[in-house]
């Protein structure tokens, strides 16, 4: 339990120390290194008094104020919406592609596909993206695609689901792919396909379990790879998410907001996802 | 794949060290290649074509006299990519050859502890959920946009950040393939013979690291290219960027090609040449490198692979 704390303290102030780095350190006219780490003790205090009177304040798109509390909400569902589907899609691709349908071929194409994908940063991957259904609106008049955050519906998410599912798809793909490999060639397995048992149970119930330990433990990373891609994502389609507080005209408030609801996300989510394989569990193998 | 036989490089290696070759040379020779200087510009004239007065405003599409096109301002893109290569290149390969070799010093004397380093594996794991883009971002923010520090220093600001947020991943893989190489049979035999610490790292565990750690070098490089992109994207370019206002519109002051293509993000519908220039050559940088490491890789699986019974 004070193990828990300490971490619990210890992120929290991680995320000060980072969002604050830029009113903490900075160079100034005189070529001369300014570092003020008491500036960030102030306003540090600022925020928490402000968080314990139950106000956040407000912060700037361009010229117009705006307050933090309206948004808030919004931006997070945005968010939440990007990161849960994505990862879902990541999880759910890597298990069937990487694991029950090792040797189909389909699997194999996905695999060589993905493989290619994973070697395009993502940043050229977006625009590539963005110019091909811009180009094949202006040929056949169908809109694939909007960037409008006020338009409705499945339109305006389905793209950027897509394109930030793509790197933890390779992410975990790559991992299940290898783990396959290494449990594939135990000594258990051999047995149990000497004893007649079919593929489909050696997968469910051997080389499974053995790999979830390994899905569950990259969970956490494809979460982080997931959150660097988002920053991208949101910028370029133009996703009023929450990174607009970190990345938008730098406060050291909205910066800290952003980041510390961002986190809490990725622990819901990962919650989340770790239940949804509970179920899987429960329903497939031990029934 | 199974066309490769154990120890040799495959195809994909030595395309990759081709282009590799090649960028090496342009970003050593760049600016004596360049057929302008890089502050020649063109400016709004008229000529005579067909005997009709026509004015010629940049930028100007690719033609004889500028092979690639010129920018908003009339400045000839090719002679800028010449001129921004040495950024691009020289910027990685420090950063991820600093990241190797104090990663391996680091990896090598921490994995060769008696205990295990508890402090250090519960930084390395913390670290391992930050994107390191965010604290670059933070640090560079304030800092990149109309400093008055030089190209020069801000570039080696830039090494110093992105090295530094870079290790604790570099050594963690160092460090978990020296405890795997801890517990090998030769190991306790040249412990038991009497073998010193030094001696063991020098001798027996570094030896077994050199392939690894060359595909960790290009696997490096590939990661703070694609960093730098996105740094691009939110106007942070390598050796500073020049904001001028009113409109607000970011210039890369070394043209670095991330920065390139971030300042030309505004191109890719119209006169698409400014923004697909910098982009072409940037991917087939990062294509280089993806193709090395590919062959790398595929090389290092030949030689320890293990076939799976199902």
């Amino acid at each position: 339990m004070f193990k828990y704390l300490m971490q619990i303290i210890g992120v929290f102030l991680l995320i000060l120390l980072v969002s604050g780095l830029p009113i903490m350190f900075g160079i100034d006219d005189e070529r001369d290194v300014v570092f003020r780490p008491e500036v960030l003790v102030i306003q540090s205090a600022d925020l928490l008094t402000d968080l314990s009177q139950g106000t956040l304040g407000t912060y700037w798109i361009g010229r117009t104020e705006r307050s933090i509390a309206d948004d808030l909400v919004s931006f997070t569902e945005q968010s939440f919406i990007l990161l849960l589907s994505s990862l879902l899609i990541a999880v759910i691709s890597s298990i069937v592609f990487g694991l029950f349908l090792h040797h189909n071929r389909l699997s194999r194409g996905v695999k060589r596909v993905l493989d290619f994908l994973s070697t395009i940063p993502d940043f050229i991957m977006i625009m590539f993206f963005l110019v091909g259904a811009i180009a094949f609106y202006q040929m056949t008049d169908i809109r694939l695609i909007t960037l409008s955050p006020f338009a409705e519906g499945g339109l305006r998410l389905w793209f950027p689901i897509v394109v930030l599912s793509i790197g933890p798809t390779i992410f975990l793909l790559k991992m299940v792919d290898l783990k396959y490999y290494q449990v594939g060639g135990e000594d258990y397995i051999r047995t149990a396909l000497a004893k007649g048992l079919a593929i489909r149970h050696i997968q469910l119930h051997h080389v499974y379990k053995n790999i979830k330990p390994f899905l569950v433990a990259d969970l956490k990373k494809a979460i982080a790879i997931t959150i660097a891609n988002l920053f991208v994502v949101e910028y370029l389609l133009n996703v009023s998410g929450i990174t607009r507080f970190i990345f938008g005209d730098y406060a050291f408030a909205t910066a800290a907001i952003g980041l510390g609801v961002l986190l809490l996300l990725s622990v819901l989510i990962y919650g989340l996802i770790r239940g949804i394989l509970y179920l899987f569990e429960r329903g497939f193998i031990y029934e | 794949m199974s066309s490769v036989s154990r120890g040799r490089f495959p195809v994909s290696f030595w395309i990759g060290s081709v282009i590799v070759f090649v960028l090496v040379m342009v970003a050593l020779l760049g600016p004596s290649m360049a057929p302008y200087g890089v502050k020649d510009q063109v400016k709004v004239h008229s000529t005579v074509v067909d005997g009709k007065d026509v004015i010629v405003s940049p930028p100007l599409p690719p033609s004889a006299e500028h092979l690639l096109g010129t920018d908003k301002w009339g400045y000839d893109l090719l002679t800028l990519l010449l001129y921004g290569a040495r950024y691009t290149l020289f910027t990685t390969a420090i950063i991820a050859l600093l990241r190797v070799v104090l990663g391996t010093i680091i990896g090598l004397y921490i994995g060769m502890a008696e205990r295990r380093q508890n402090w250090w594996i519960s930084i390395e794991n913390a670290w391992s959920y930050m994107p390191v883009i965010l604290p670059v971002y933070f640090l560079l923010v304030r800092v990149n946009i109309n400093s008055p520090l030089s190209e020069t220093e801000l570039t080696l600001f830039f090494i110093a950040v992105v090295t530094i947020l870079g290790i604790p991943s570099a050594v963690s893989s160092v460090r978990q393939k020296t405890e795997q190489i801890k517990e090998m049979p030769f190991v306790t035999a040249a412990e038991s013979l009497g073998a010193g610490r030094e001696h063991i790292i020098v001798r027996h565990v570094f030896p077994q690291l050199k392939e690894q750690l060359m595909i960790v070098f290009v696997m490096e490089i590939i990661t703070v290219m694609s960093l730098m992109g996105q740094l691009g994207i939110f106007n942070l370019f390598v050796g500073g960027t020049l904001q001028t206002f009113s409109p607000d519109l970011y210039h890369s002051m070394t043209h670095e090609w991330a920065g390139l293509i971030g300042q030309s993000r505004g191109f890719i519908q119209y006169k698409v040449w400014v923004f697909f220039a910098p982009l072409t050559a940037f991917i087939i940088a990062v294509a280089g490198f993806t193709l090395m490491s590919k062959g790398l890789q595929a090389r290092y699986q030949m030689t320890y692979e293990r076939k799976p019974f199902v």
